[in-house]
């Protein structure tokens, strides 16, 4: 299978491997001054919110104990191959980031933050270019994506590839034909394009009801972010690049974008790889309801009679600081109750689905959205809400097991819509 | 005369015996665990990292795998030195010998709560902003606050016998710990009480007053897995006012008047000194600026019921006028409060004598002093400070906190501390010796006023330990060194930690 796979690969650089103590003393020199900075912080806030530590409470899954490696490693008293699997025990929420002292009360006056979601790539991105082999359920997962172009959602099992060929059959049974390029372009994540095919289809029709007019890409390949986030940015970037060339083709001025894992691919990996001017807008969809909905575009018209939570995506909440947009559209739904909790306290919150970490780690990711959904079934309502295609299949199978139904947002916003009827 | 040989390495074998006690799962080899349980908070002597790595690190979650552990570790005569939050000031939780390393953070299981008799009884692995989520609906809280409330947990707090913020209104961790399930060095599990055995009694003169000796051993002669602990009413109200003064000497007096009110609901008392408000003008780009004039600051705080406290604030601010204080207004006062854990964290970067700016890690002295000699251990302590900094130039002076130290009182000692940032990038041999004779000077000032040698922090760095001979020379040291060769006759608990080498000096012992 595997060999398959990659025969059938596309030539990407960095496929080759450099010997380990280069790999060691260059990511030493990148991230020693703020390992130090770390090292010499009394108080490691960011452990009891950090959503891996909090169900394996083991302290070398910590951003101290990422840190601390550092300066062990310049010290002499560890090696880049002894203590890089470590380095997979992340969801790259980015919570830890938030709540370090250093972040928070020397940020400004050196401009600098704590950066554990870089230092953790980086380490993956090493440990991969030494070829240390330590993730082959991620090494899979990126060979099959560059031979699906999408992430292989389908088959978390064998990590078979996708068939690039079906990227857009959601649109498919739709009420209207949605044509291949223009100005606006929607992109559909992999998840949300294979798996959750119930969210691009509501997308779809709530642009269709608001009379804004949007096409596909030609071909949609994966953003490409998951390779950054399990340690393969040469291909991460391979995808990104045909992804751009995809939109200059289609004279994309504005692309709509529905998950926030490619959100933040496009406004924070895309811009370290292409110049501004090469790349259009990203819209996030909620943002672009609150949007609709502010301006009179769309009308709720359809009454959700439910008592619900809302769980912050990590990436929006803690990584981007949006967090306002979701809230507005629940309160703004007829007949739906919401209970609120506030987005500090969700920083401590995560469904295990992110950085690769359900897919290296399945076990664990299970109990993150174990606990995800306790928190919900504490404030005795009949859903959790999501704004996230990647944490709605572990948080609706943990609600399964818990009777606790997960729904989406932007599904939500088509029923009210009436859009559904 | 024997003296102490070098400890056993944990052998094959011993690892063995330990997977098949709790499980292989439970008991880590490899580099990323033990690398990771190396250190607490800098300073630390990084240049000696590989020395302090511990070979093995196991993970219990009862008190039966914790004592299967002690028993192995007196079979292969090993060190165990458990590790809980691993924030300690103090290195308490450093392995000075390798050895088997104790994480107690899987054991972090909320056990009974009582409301009828205001006790939450839970493991130690518990972190205490946990408990008081847990706690919340309830109405009742756990009032233990250190300045790493987010982080630490409850074994560490009772391992060290932690100092809280708001102790001098709730008490500190040992007046807020009422029972405790402790296994021995060799094995056995008793619960002990404060003069008895009864888990929710919080005073009796049945026995022996024995939980009160298992509370500050930095893990020398028990290992907690299990405590009750006291609940209070979450306070209605809450109030901290911020005054400022033109001078220290005036601050120091208001601090004893403000200590000495009688007034029940005061939480705290934090006087700030002179050297501490112009680092915060010069570093610290999140505190609100304040008039030039002001020279030191006083910080106080108040909790309970809502009357209470609106009559205390009455005469806690006509005290601070009358004492030449000068309210530093709402917003300074309440977000200086209200950002405490994250503030004393402190900083990233100190500045070289020249006034270059460079990473500095923390360092935080922590004396109990009494009143009367606050002002001559501050003017020695500074003058030790800056000469060292004039010498070696890697270390920078932060200034000073006293803080009110008493459970349930204001007045009496202070905790003292001194805040010195280190260069860390640059140690080496020869400067962290310098480091280490810097403390023992500041050590040497203390014991000379009557003060002892650490409030909270405990007294196990290399500049501390060797001075609690001194500090307890009229029979305490003699009578902790019995204790621990009693407690722990083959010297495996957290091994030659508060200098206790010495209670096996005169014979062989391994290790």
């Amino acid at each position: 299978m595997s060999d398959e796979i990659r025969a059938a690969m596309p030539e990407v650089s960095g496929n080759g491997h450099q010997d380990v103590r280069e790999v060691e003393s260059e990511f030493v020199r990148g991230h020693l001054l703020q390992a130090y900075g770390c090292f010499s912080s009394g108080h490691k806030f960011c452990r009891e919110v950090c959503p891996v530590y909090q169900v394996t409470r083991n302290e070398q899954h910590t951003p101290t104990a990422f840190h601390a490696n550092v300066v062990a490693m310049e010290k002499g008293a560890a090696r880049l191959e002894e203590v890089a699997d470590n380095y997979s025990y992340c969801t790259l929420c980015g919570g830890c980031e938030l709540r370090c002292p250093n972040t928070l009360f020397v940020g400004d006056f050196y401009r600098n933050r704590t950066r554990t979601v870089k230092l953790v790539q980086d380490m993956r991105a090493a440990a991969n270019k030494a070829g240390l082999g330590l993730w082959p359920r991620w090494q899979r997962w990126v060979e099959a994506t560059m031979v699906g172009k999408n992430e292989p959602v389908l088959d978390y099992e064998q990590i078979r590839p996708v068939d690039p060929n079906r990227v857009a059959d959601w649109a498919k049974d739709l009420p209207f034909e949605i044509p291949r390029g223009g100005e606006n372009i929607l992109f559909v994540d992999c998840e949300a394009a294979y798996y959750r095919t119930s969210l691009p289809k509501a997308v779809a029709k709530i642009l269709h009801a608001a009379g804004v007019p949007f096409g596909l890409m030609y071909e949609q390949w994966c953003c490409g972010g998951p390779s950054l986030e399990m340690g393969y940015p040469d291909h991460a970037r391979y995808l990104a690049e045909h992804n751009v060339a995809d939109w200059k083709k289609a004279g994309a001025k504005r692309v709509f974008v529905l998950d926030p894992h490619d959100y933040i691919s496009f406004v924070d990996m895309y811009p370290q790889f292409f110049p501004e001017e090469e790349l259009p807008e990203f819209v996030f969809m909620i943002d672009f309801v609150a949007e609709l909905l502010d301006q009179g575009k769309i009308q709720f018209v359809k009454p959700i009679e439910k008592t619900v939570t809302y769980h912050d995506p990590c990436r929006m909440n803690k990584r981007l600081g949006k967090w306002e947009a979701p809230r507005k559209i629940l309160r703004a739904i007829p007949g739906l109750t919401f209970i609120d909790v506030d987005h500090v306290t969700q920083w401590a919150y995560c469904s295990g689905a992110g950085g690769g970490f359900a897919v290296e780690h399945p076990d664990l990711a299970k109990k993150i959205a174990d606990l995800r959904i306790a928190r919900a079934k504490e404030l005795n309502v009949e859903a959790l809400v999501s704004a996230c295609p990647w944490s709605e299949r572990p948080l609706t199978s943990s609600g399964r097991e818990q009777q606790l139904e997960v729904l989406d947002l932007l599904e939500m916003v088509a029923e009210a819509m009436g859009l559904n009827d | 005369m024997a003296t102490l040989t070098v400890p056993n390495p944990v052998t094959d074998k011993a690892i063995a015996a330990l997977e098949q006690a709790i499980g292989k799962e439970k008991v880590l080899t490899d580099v990323g665990a033990r690398v990771a349980r190396t250190r607490v908070p800098a300073p630390f002597p990084v240049h000696r990292f590989a020395e302090h790595m511990p070979d093995v690190v196991v993970l219990p979650e009862s008190a039966e795998e914790v004592s299967a552990i002690l028993r192995i570790a007196n079979q292969y005569r090993v060190p165990v030195v458990p590790r809980a939050g691993g924030t300690g000031l103090a290195d308490g939780a450093v392995p000075l010998h390798k050895g088997i390393l104790l994480d107690i953070k899987k054991m972090n299981k909320i056990l009974e709560l009582d409301l009828v008799n205001r006790t939450v009884t839970v493991q130690p692995g518990l972190n205490m902003l946990k408990l008081n989520e847990y706690l919340a609906p309830y109405g009742v809280f756990y009032p233990d606050d250190p300045a790493s409330y987010p982080v630490s947990i409850i074994g560490g707090r009772i391992g060290t016998s932690g100092w809280s913020l708001i102790g001098s209104r709730y008490g500190h961790t040992r007046d807020l710990v009422i029972s405790l399930q402790v296994v021995l060095p060799t094995g056995e599990i008793v619960r002990l009480s404060d003069g008895g055995g009864a888990p929710k009694v919080r005073k009796a003169s049945t026995g022996y007053n024995l939980k009160q000796l298992f509370i500050g051993t930095q893990g020398t002669l028990g290992v907690v897995t299990e405590a009750t602990l006291e609940l209070f009413p979450k306070p209605e109200a809450e109030l901290a006012a911020f005054f400022g003064y033109e001078s220290f000497e005036a601050a120091y007096r208001s601090t004893g008047a403000l200590s000495t009110s009688g007034l029940g609901t005061l939480a705290a008392v934090i006087l700030f000194d002179e050297r501490k408000v112009e680092y915060l003008r010069r570093d610290d780009e999140a505190y609100i600026p304040l008039p030039e004039r002001i020279k030191a600051v006083v910080a106080t705080a108040l909790y309970g019921v809502e009357e209470e406290v609106r009559a205390a604030a009455n005469r806690l601010f006509k005290i601070a006028r009358e004492t030449d204080g000068e309210y530093l207004g709402d917003e300074l006062s309440a977000g200086d409060w209200a950002s405490r854990h994250d503030r004393y964290a402190t900083p990233l970067h100190g500045r070289l004598p020249d006034g270059t700016v460079v990473p500095m890690s923390w360092h935080c002295e922590d004396a109990a002093i009494i009143y009367s000699e606050l002002p001559a251990i501050k003017q020695k302590w500074h003058e030790i400070t800056d000469r060292y900094i004039q010498k070696y130039g890697i270390f920078d002076n932060w200034g000073m906190f006293f803080y009110s130290n008493n459970p349930y009182k204001g007045w009496g000692d202070y905790l003292v501390e001194i805040d010195i940032g280190i260069w860390e990038q640059a140690l080496n041999e020869e400067t962290w010796q310098a480091w280490v004779n810097l403390k023992r000077e500041i050590t040497r000032a203390t014991l000379e006023h009557q003060g002892s040698i650490s409030a909270c922090h405990g007294a196990c760095r290399e500049g501390d330990a060797e001075f609690i001979p001194v500090e307890m020379a009229e029979g305490g040291f003699e009578l902790m060194k019995r204790i621990k060769r009693l407690l722990d006759p083959n010297n495996i608990l957290n091994p030659s930690k508060n200098f206790l080498h010495l209670a096996y000096a005169d014979e062989e012992v391994t290790p």
